[in-house]
């Protein structure tokens, strides 16, 4: 079984023909050409909803704005943060009181995440 | 309101496709090899800035490759097919009309408008898109004719007055005349090896040379072909779009063997092997084969005596189902086989393509339609399992379990964007 969590924020609205069956696939991913699937590692973003183990669909590269859920390419890889803009600075913050808040700095902000997907069968 | 050409291209496309979903080798200096990881077919420009040579045997360079750090990988085709088709489908969008002409380039039809005659900065953008959305750094040449925008592509290239840009419009420069004089005539698209080397006893040496020679003399000696080209060198469009392509005359499969086969059963097992791939293929492409090739070839190098050999036989009727095509193929492996001959390479080439729907019927070989339906039924269920769970998934007993001629890949990388299993995680 799926879980979908939309990230707060408008579903895009695929246009089907009238009695066609619902298309998941071009529901969570309008524009395949520049998105990708990236599992979740950790449990830093569990507040927003996002579990360890979740599946991710990244759309690469949108302009950035305040309060998305983005993943931001570190120095040591992937990394899946809420973005903020404080002070001049864009910074991800996590969503689980243990976690640090870190500065995007050198990093590069590598795309928006826009569905979670869990799955509760083996 | 006129028409430009542009050959759109990824720069190193093999060794970028690695740094998409692998954060660990972005920056870093990175080569891909070909297959049975043998030469190097792919530099990131952090190894080509090392001076690692293309083409050259890795096994020549393990101690230089080894002393920069390079990153070495196999060629992971099915990350560069899913990368090529992201690419294709976003260049869709950016021209009027796109001829998708090899993995990673493809040639797009745009509209110059009057009054803003330089297309640079579309170019620019363009660019800068691909960058952004799919990760590939892309390089534009943009001219009235296919062969000059190739010429194009490579000043965007190579040039260090337009390399930064990426993006190289003959409609930019006042004279192309300087560009093309400094296009050797071995770079000229189309211009094979004979032709050049003809070209240069006549002391035709560059692209503007060639363009500006008598057509006559070109003529007489490479025909309707050598005109062409000389024409889209002065900026006359011979070779239009070919935005469908064309149906294909031939499919082959043939692969070199990680190690010698030396024995008839490990060769029938390596052509079943192709021929199934093949087989898939040609169902892919809605098409039936009438003609069915083998071809074996020993080594060159290995000191025994060379040994390459091929044998064809005719189906009684045009078929794409592995079954029968496979009932073809394994004599011809078996009549090819010699002792003491180690074979290198195999492969298995279908001719004499026809559409499926044309409808065939042969007296000698009763099969009703519907049995034939089912036959295609078959075919269908085994390519829907082994294109949704991975190739071999399903496959005939013919192939072998885990054959030690298997192409040796020791450094592939993940299948990051068509295996689930393989998706890159994001820490959270």
């Amino acid at each position: 079984m799926l879980l979908l969590c939309p990230v707060p924020e408008a579903l895009p609205s695929p246009a089907p023909r009238p009695g066609a069956a619902i298309d998941l696939q071009r529901l969570l991913i309008p524009d395949p050409a520049r998105t990708v699937l990236l599992r979740v590692g950790g449990d830093s973003m569990v507040g927003a909803g996002i579990h360890h183990g979740d599946l991710v669909v990244v759309e690469r590269h949108p302009t950035p704005r305040d309060g998305q859920l983005v993943v931001a390419l570190l120095a040591d890889g992937f990394t899946l943060k809420r973005l903020r803009r404080r002070d001049q600075r864009w910074l991800l913050v996590a969503a689980h009181p243990a976690y640090p808040t870190l500065d995007l700095g050198e990093g590069e902000l590598w795309g928006v995440v826009t569905h979670a997907i869990r799955s509760f069968s083996p | 309101m006129s028409t430009a050409l542009a050959l759109i291209d990824g720069n190193n496309f093999y060794a970028s496709c690695e740094a998409v979903l692998d954060p660990a080798v972005v920056g870093r200096p990175l080569v891909v090899l070909s297959n049975n990881d043998g030469c190097i077919v792919s530099r990131s420009a952090e190894a080509r800035a090392l001076g690692i040579p293309m083409g050259a045997p890795v096994f020549q360079l393990r101690a230089e490759l080894e002393r920069h750090g390079v990153i070495v990988r196999s060629s992971n085709y099915g990350l560069y097919a899913d990368m090529s088709q992201r690419l294709m489908a976003t260049l869709e969008a950016w021209v009027e009309e796109l001829e998708i002409y090899s993995i990673d380039e493809a040639f797009g039809l745009l509209h110059r408008p009057a009054g803003s005659e330089d297309l640079t900065g579309w170019g620019e953008e363009l660019r800068r898109q691909v960058q952004r959305q799919l990760g590939l750094p892309v390089a534009v040449g943009i001219a009235p004719t296919k062969v000059l925008a190739k010429v194009a592509n490579r000043i965007a290239k190579r040039d260090p007055r337009w390399r930064e840009r990426g993006v190289f419009d003959f409609a930019a420069v006042a004279d192309p005349d300087p560009w093309l004089a400094a296009t050797a005539i071995e770079d000229v698209w189309g211009i094979g090896r004979q032709l050049s080397r003809w070209c240069r006893l006549r002391g035709i040496a560059d692209a503007r040379a060639l363009r500006d020679m008598p057509p006559g003399e070109l003529r007489r000696r490479a025909g309707v072909v050598g005109l062409r080209l000389q024409q889209e060198l002065q900026g006359r469009r011979c070779l239009p779009l070919a935005s469908v392509a064309p149906a294909k005359r031939e499919t082959c499969v043939s692969r070199s063997f990680s190690t010698p086969v030396d024995t008839t059963a490990a060769l029938k097992e390596a052509v079943a092997t192709y021929l199934c791939r093949a087989a898939e293929k040609l169902r892919r492409q809605g098409q039936r084969a009438g003609t069915l090739t083998v071809f074996v070839r020993s080594s060159p190098f290995d000191g025994t005596a060379f040994y390459a050999n091929a044998a064809t036989t005719t189906l009684p009727l045009p078929s794409n189902d592995t079954a029968v095509l496979l009932a073809a193929a394994l004599p011809l492996a078996e009549r090819l086989f010699r002792p003491h001959k180690p074979l290198r390479k195999a492969g298995v080439i279908l001719q004499d393509l026809q559409p499926v729907d044309l409808l065939q019927h042969h007296l000698l070989v009763p099969q009703t339609p519907e049995q034939q339906r089912r036959r295609d039924t078959l075919m269908a269920a085994v390519d829907g399992l082994n294109r949704r769970y991975g190739s071999g998934t399903v496959q005939w007993a013919a192939c072998g379990l885990a054959p030690a001629w298997r192409m040796r890949r020791g450094h592939l990388s993940r299948a990051a964007t068509t295996r689930l299993s393989d998706v890159p995680v994001a820490r959270a």
